[in-house]
């Protein structure tokens, strides 16, 4: 039937097997993939970080070619129905994007992953009290809670921001939670703990960097799942004030902008597709290469 | 007597060989096994782990990963099972051959009850409606012995205990009348104070029904009083055949003396030492084109070192695959001549001790 | 299993009451409740209004409903019993809305529990039938890539199912409508319901934006939860007993390995809540989503918090069925 079955007879053969494989397993590699993900992301950073050094028209400039024209070499992604450069407002757009997935992520790990550790760490009722407000942070639809924050705060870079970050703290904060558990039955820190290391000590200088392998992984996957909430926020109307992928894709998703020139949404539809999928393949790649087994974003 | 047992044969297994190739070389898992079972007959099979007991069971029922290479033939009441495997014939498995795996705590489905599960095989193969195949189910749980079968096709798995998990599975297995059953080790997983129970039942229903049984087992004291036939494998090849009687007084293959060797008896005086058998089960990929015993063999000769043994002898009485066959004149000598020099021709380092033979 | 409920009712209690809160208090402790519910208006001076009440000044209309401002002022203090302190008010919005009634919108005078009424249904059909197409593709692509594990269409899925899950459902939802609606014109580009039939026409390209990606993360889930079951002597058995591979992958060993699925199947019903609010402003469906973006963007927080509270009751609710499913998959948490 498959072949994963395994016979008794033959998984015995294979545990006999199994000693050499092993240490091929050791050499595991992150893979051409991961360094062609990485590629793209540093191209994409390079290129928004440099934009204004750039010879890219200005994002807003209205007629900047004749409107509502497809791709060509004065407009590599065309223009749309202002005559704005699309190719520019995207690159200005992954400014803002990658901003967002940036900030949002490292909030959540700063605050998650302190939250979960000391959870970890310390467990009984601290663990709980922290694990309860997981829990409540994750009985939210993730991007109603957005739009409670947004919709009460305002649309600023910073608010948006900060209100992904607060949706990546329990994800991020029961990853740390449970590496900080497994961590700290560990010799290394048993021994730190012998001692008389302080509390403090113990985790920020023997479990932190333990637990920042699993937390790297998930921060790559979580700041996709950042950037798409954002995209999701302007769909709403509800993002920034300013050019983002998903400010740009809503803009250009109108039937009449869809019917007449699609690429406006379609282009930097695909630009955030490569992206997304970069990001999540190099998370999955590193997590697999330090061989963390749970997920929970 | 060959002659007159070919009409009454039920099971005829003739050269059979399977391999699995895996990332590091192929694994032979098992060499030219032939065997015949008469209807109505039992047949032991002993081994230890990886000798190929259990791909013998598994070839037969089909159950092989789609990876294994396979030749030889296995004819069942006239049919060749390896067609009738390749064209997926259905209803053959489970109806005329069946099989009664050995841990009854994970060979039953978790989730369904355990009426419903035998039910499953009568309403699969003789498509009985629902009512009746619960009814059925309901009278093989009584049969198998397990008391207030009434109750227990209500329940699940986990709410049995081992003992009457494996009579559920032993009544999932009778269902639908097979005539051939195989059971690999079904007593291995079970309290050893239920162990004779499950067997005596074995027994019993093979002797009501008819039906003709493999007994698969490490434990050749398991397979000597209730077996017409005991085969011992080792290292994917039979190397001794023979009635339990003959096997047991006067076993041929080192493999086999040393088996016995290792198992406390009632025939001889209690406090008699036990002897392990020193070494590790052989490697099966790539293996060298010699007896497979022999790096652990007390008997090895150069000769041993050069050829494979074919099995042979009378055939249907007393078979076995040896050069230097233990209880010979042969063997004895071997024996002795290993003992002197301390050491046998594989280098296997030997002394005095249980040289009683 | 009843100390399980027991404690998982407990946790839901918990759950439900902090947030409800959180929405509650997004309205109540963010700012002049007054002036978030009423907006500018709640600038008029207390005195002026009394000033209306004694009959000496005529009280104006800034909004849209047959009030005056004061008049308007006054509703929503008694509405909201701004009078009473915060816990009080939060106690009374809660029982009121247990009782299913809402308060009334500010801005355009609709009951809002109308509101839910009408839009509700919409939302949870859209979100029912997105999560059966993706239990309707993931089941069959998972036994069929675990049946042959590693193999090509195996290989080929894991490469399909890793580009779905890294297409955003906004952007799966624009090219779909590009594609189906715009271009082939097999699918209606507005929202109809006339009968059943249209309805289910127009919810089918949401539907599968929103189950595409679930399909995806359902079918990675099953296939290893299936590669695992079939390594189970039981599958052997039932082999043994001659039952067809297909029997044994849809009939054994499909409901123990449904295990993963069902674990996310209620997490995620929460980002298809927040997948259904885009996908329905792309697609134009009257639900929950529309009404909820059309809210905050009229400044309209009644509303908008009871919507909220609605959407987020609902998905701690499911949550909790989900975790009862766990009984009905595994025997063995019955009885544990």
């Amino acid at each position: 039937m498959s072949e994963t079955e395994t016979t008794g007879e033959s998984s015995h053969v294979e545990a006999v097997l199994m000693d050499d494989d092993m240490v091929d397993a050791v050499k595991k590699k992150l893979g051409v993939g991961f360094w062609i993900a990485v590629g793209w992301l540093g191209l994409l950073v390079a290129t928004a970080v440099l934009a204004p050094f750039l010879p890219f028209d200005d994002p807003d400039k209205l007629a900047s070619g004749p409107a509502r024209t497809g791709p060509s070499l004065d407009n590599w992604f065309g223009t749309d129905a202002l005559g704005r450069d699309v190719f520019a407002r995207t690159v200005y757009g992954a400014r803002v994007s990658l901003v967002v997935g940036f900030i949002a992520i490292v909030f959540g790990m700063v605050v998650g992953g302190s939250l979960g550790m000391i959870a970890g760490y310390f467990r009984g009722r601290v663990d709980q009290l922290i694990s309860f407000l997981f829990f409540t942070l994750l009985s939210f639809p993730g991007l109603i809670l957005a739009l409670l924050i947004t919709s009460t705060f305002d649309r600023t870079l910073r608010t948006v921001s900060l209100t992904l970050g607060v949706l990546a703290v329990a994800p991020v904060g029961r990853l740390a939670r449970a590496a900080t558990l497994v961590f700290a039955e560990r010799e290394f820190v048993q021994a730190a703990r012998v001692i008389g290391a302080r509390h403090f000590r113990i985790l920020t200088r023997e479990l932190l960097p333990v637990v920042l392998i699993p937390m790297a992984a998930l921060a790559l996957l979580g700041m996709g799942v950042a950037i798409v909430a954002e995209g999701g926020l302007a769909f709403l109307q509800l993002s920034v004030e300013d050019i983002s992928w998903g400010v740009i894709i809503n803009d250009g998703r109108g039937i009449r902008d869809l019917q007449e020139n699609p690429h406006v949404a379609l282009m930097p539809i695909g630009v955030m597709f490569l992206t997304i999928l970069a990001l999540n393949f190099a998370g999955d790649r590193v997590r697999e290469y330090f061989d963390v087994r749970e997920t929970a974003f | 007597m060959a002659e007159a047992s070919a009409a009454n044969t039920q099971l005829l297994v003739r050269d059979l060989t399977v391999r699995f190739p895996t990332t590091r070389g192929t694994v032979q898992a098992l060499n030219g096994v032939t065997f015949d079972l008469a209807r109505g007959a039992s047949l032991g099979i002993v081994g230890e782990s990886g000798s190929g007991k259990s791909v013998t069971a598994k070839t037969l029922m089909n159950l092989l990963p789609r990876t294994a290479e396979v030749s030889g033939d296995v004819i069942f009441e006239g049919e060749d099972v390896r067609r009738l495997a390749r064209e997926g014939r259905e209803h053959f498995w489970g109806v005329k051959m069946t099989m009664v795996f050995q841990d009854p705590m994970t060979s039953l489905n978790p989730v369904k009850k355990c009426g419903e599960q035998i039910a499953e095989t009568l309403r699969y193969h003789l498509k009985r409606d629902k009512k009746t195949a619960l009814a059925e189910a309901e009278d093989l749980l009584a049969q198998v012995g397990i008391p207030e079968p009434g109750k227990r096709v209500d329940q699940y798995p986990h709410e049995l205990s081992g003992g009457l998990r494996q009579r559920v599975v032993i009544a999932m297995a009778l269902a639908c009348e097979p005539s051939l059953l195989i059971a690999d080790e079904p007593t291995t997983a079970v309290d050893v104070t239920v162990q004779k129970h499950l067997l005596d039942l074995l027994d019993k229903l093979r002797e009501d029904r008819g039906m003709s049984m493999i007994l698969i087992t490490h434990d050749l004291g398991v397979a000597r009083g209730r077996c017409d036939e005991i085969a011992v494998m080792y290292a994917g090849r039979l190397v001794e055949r023979s009635a339990p009687e003959t096997l047991f007084s006067d076993s041929r293959h080192p493999y086999t003396d040393a088996l016995l060797r290792s198992i406390p008896r009632i025939d001889q005086p209690s406090h008699t030492r036990l002897e392990p058998i020193p070494g590790r089960p052989p490697e099966l990929i790539n293996p060298p084109e010699q007896c497979a015993y022999a790096p652990r063999c007390r008997f090895a000769q150069p000769d041993c070192l050069e050829s494979i043994p074919d099995i042979s002898g009378v055939a249907g009485m007393h078979e076995f695959a040896c050069f230097h066959p233990a209880n010979t004149d042969r063997g004895r000598e071997a024996l002795a001549g290993n003992l002197a020099q301390g050491r046998t021709a594989a280098g296997l380092e030997i002394s005095g001790a249980g040289a009683s033979s | 299993m009843k100390q399980f409920i027991l404690r998982r009712v407990a946790q839901l209690a918990l759950v439900f009451f902090s947030v409800t809160f959180l929405t509650f208090a997004s309205l109540n402790l963010v700012g002049d409740p007054l002036f978030n519910i009423v907006g500018v208006i709640s600038g008029i001076p207390d005195e002026q209004c009394e000033a209306v009440e004694r009959g000496e000044m005529e009280d104006t209309q800034s909004s849209g409903l047959n009030l005056g401002d004061c008049a308007l002022i006054a509703q929503a203090k008694a509405q909201n019993n701004l009078d009473k302190n915060v816990v009080e008010r939060y106690g009374i919005w809660l029982s009121d809305m247990m009782r299913g009634d809402f308060g009334t919108s500010f801005v355009n005078g609709d009951e809002i529990s109308d509101i839910v009424k009408e839009r509700l249904p919409v939302t949870i059909r859209l979100i029912v039938l997105a999560q059966t197409v993706a239990l309707g593709i993931a089941i069959p692509w998972g036994v069929a890539s675990a049946y042959r594990a590693n193999r090509g269409f195996d290989k080929a899925s894991t490469i399909g199912s890793f580009g779905l899950l890294s297409i955003p459902n906004f952007a799966l939802g624009v090219i779909l409508l590009y594609f189906f609606t715009l271009r082939w014109q097999i699918f209606p580009s507005r929202y109809e319901n006339d009968g059943w039939w249209s309805e289910l026409k127009a919810l089918t390209l949401p539907a599968f934006t929103l189950g595409l990606g679930l399909a995806a993360t359902y079918q990675r889930l099953l296939r290893t939860d299936l590669i695992t079951t079939l390594q189970d002597d039981f599958i052997h058995m039932a082999r043994a007993k001659g039952m067809s591979d297909r029997h044994i992958m849809y009939r054994h060993a499909l409901r123990p390995s449904m295990f993963s699925v069902i674990t996310v199947f209620g997490v995620n019903t929460g980002a298809l809540i927040g997948g259904a609010l885009v996908v329905e402003q792309i697609f134009s469906i009257p639900g929950v989503g529309t009404e909820l973006v059309e809210a905050v963007l009229r400044n309209d927080p009644p509303v908008v918090i009871s919507l909220i509270s609605v959407v987020a009751i609902g998905f701690v609710l499911i949550n909790f069925f989900v975790d009862l499913m766990y009984g009905y998959l595994d025997p063995r948490v019955r009885t544990s």
